[in-house]
């Protein structure tokens, strides 16, 4: 989708890609979060875009071949320096570095593709009672994310809980509106901060 | 002539503010995206269906389509806000308006047409190409454009406001008739240039919704069926319009009622066009920045 859509991505306001985001995480033995499991189901029209953009199919029997698989990876895995993925990661209230996807694949499902990665974080971290947020959003607002689920993964140790807190148009409004309040003559307003306030999180304590 | 041009921005602004709390606007986006990423499921299997060889889906895509037009319009987008102020600002009929809407809806679906029939079909450039040129280039001229006009309203609207404080100064001398501008000295949209202008601004820049569907339907050998669909969707897209050109002239007279006389109604056109024209450029320039 990146390399079809995005790369023009001056579009504002107006979502044509909607994408179902299953979301998990990676703990390693020494109980820290080491990565993010990433799933992006496409809305049906989309993959119908993503076919004829990336020129898949060309035997025309329904399915995906290795040479799609790849051409599609390529768009969705080997993402520009500028592109983190519309995925940000909160930890103690400053936005974490994460890396580029790993074990990436891809599948069709009834008409609908599925891109599958784990996204590694540039340096595993401890999660205690604060919580950490993971919120999946296109700041231009082209790709509208639903984050769909929070798969429990094996390693996910018993003391940690990972739940997602749905996008509350209310709320989000009157935090605007609070921040839009707040600001002095001189300020700006802070455009990037805004952009969160109106995606799903999912929020990830352990203790 | 300070003191009125204030009274009558803090008073729109009141209005403005006022509905802005009123009306639940990110509700209704969130509905809006909702149907729209259902409209835009059918789109896709209507497409499939026909790619199948079933001649009915034809109509499912063209009633898909419509219903995309209208609710994707919903979202912040250049048409309405020119629409918008338009309506706002200009003197033009309420059925000249409407006019002026449909045309633009439909002519910006022909320029989807005309790039997909042109660069697809007879240049053999991609879709990733024909989207890539559409953003880089179509984009920016459609809101440059958007903001010229944005330019020329507030040119207008400084201009007749200049014109009444020379009207004033002459009658402070002695000769007592003043030739004063008439009201259609600031009317903008009663003008066919004016109007094409409009039209054409919208109109340069294709949805990228509509220029998907013609390359898909192309693919499945039914570009004819897609050009129906695309128009469909332009027709639903001006529906909404419609009602956006619709409640600016009813915002227009409730303005207007404000008025005690001629001079009045005056310099509520001539701040209208101001408020307007910077809205405009705001709005476009903003929409230019990365």
């Amino acid at each position: 989708m990146l390399s079809a859509m995005c790369l023009g991505g001056v579009t504002k306001a107006h979502p044509h890609v909607f994408v179902d985001a299953r979301t998990g995480f990676v703990f390693g033995s020494d109980r820290q979060l080491e990565a993010i499991k990433i799933a992006w189901l496409y809305d049906e029209f989309t993959t119908l875009v993503l076919f004829e953009t990336l020129e898949l199919d060309l035997d025309q029997d329904g399915q995906l071949n290795d040479s799609d698989r790849i051409k599609i990876l390529e768009g969705e895995t080997n993402w520009p320096q500028n592109y983190k993925g519309d995925i940000y990661l909160e930890v103690l209230g400053q936005d974490y570095p994460l890396g580029r996807p790993k074990a990436a694949s891809v599948k069709l499902d009834a008409n609908q593709i599925e891109v599958t990665f784990d996204l590694p974080l540039s340096k595993p971290t401890e999660v205690d009672s604060s919580p950490i947020f993971l919120r999946l959003y296109d700041p231009f607002f082209y790709f509208a994310y639903t984050i769909v689920s929070v798969e429990a993964s094996p390693d996910l140790p018993e003391d940690c809980e990972a739940q997602i807190v749905h996008f509350d148009p209310t709320a989000a409004e009157i935090v605007l509106q609070d921040k839009l309040a707040a600001l002095g003559r001189e300020d700006r307003p802070e455009i990037e901060n805004v952009g969160r306030l109106f995606s799903d999180e999912v929020q990830l304590t352990c203790g | 002539m300070w003191l009125k041009f204030s009274v009558i921005v803090l008073g729109m602004w009141a209005v403005g503010a006022a509905a802005w709390g009123i009306v639940p606007w990110f509700e209704i986006q969130r509905w809006a995206v909702g149907e729209q990423r259902t409209f835009q499921n059918v789109m896709a299997s209507a497409l499939r269906s026909i790619q199948a060889g079933n001649s009915q889906a034809a109509w499912t895509l063209c009633s898909a389509t419509a219903a995309y037009g209208f609710f994707h319009a919903l979202g912040p987008g250049h048409g309405k806000v020119l629409i918008g102020g338009a309506s706002l600002a200009s003197g033009a009929t309420l059925i000249r308006l409407s006019t002026i809407t449909f045309l633009s809806s439909l002519a910006q679906a022909a320029t989807a047409i005309i790039l997909v029939g042109g660069f697809y079909f007879i240049l053999q450039i991609g879709s990733a190409d024909l989207t890539d040129l559409t953003e880089t280039w179509l984009a920016p001229a459609s809101y440059l454009t958007i903001a010229a006009i944005g330019a020329v309203l507030i040119f207008r609207g400084a201009r007749s406001w200049y014109q009444m404080s020379q009207v004033k100064q002459a009658t402070h001398g002695c000769c007592g008739h003043a030739h004063g501008p008439s009201v259609n000295d600031v009317a903008t949209l009663t003008s066919t240039r004016d109007a094409v202008a409009l039209i054409a601004s919208i109109a340069i820049r294709p949805c990228t919704g509509a220029l998907f569907v013609l390359v898909i339907s192309a693919r499945f050998d039914a570009f004819a069926v897609g050009c129906l669909a695309v128009v469909t969707m332009g027709l639903g897209t001006a529906i909404f319009n419609q009602m956006v050109a619709t409640s600016g002239v009813a915002a227009r007279w409730l303005i207007g009622l404000g008025a005690r006389n001629h001079k009045g109604m005056q310099a509520i056109s001539a701040t209208l066009h101001l408020t307007v024209g910077f809205m405009i450029i705001a709005l476009s320039v903003g929409m230019l920045l990365p």
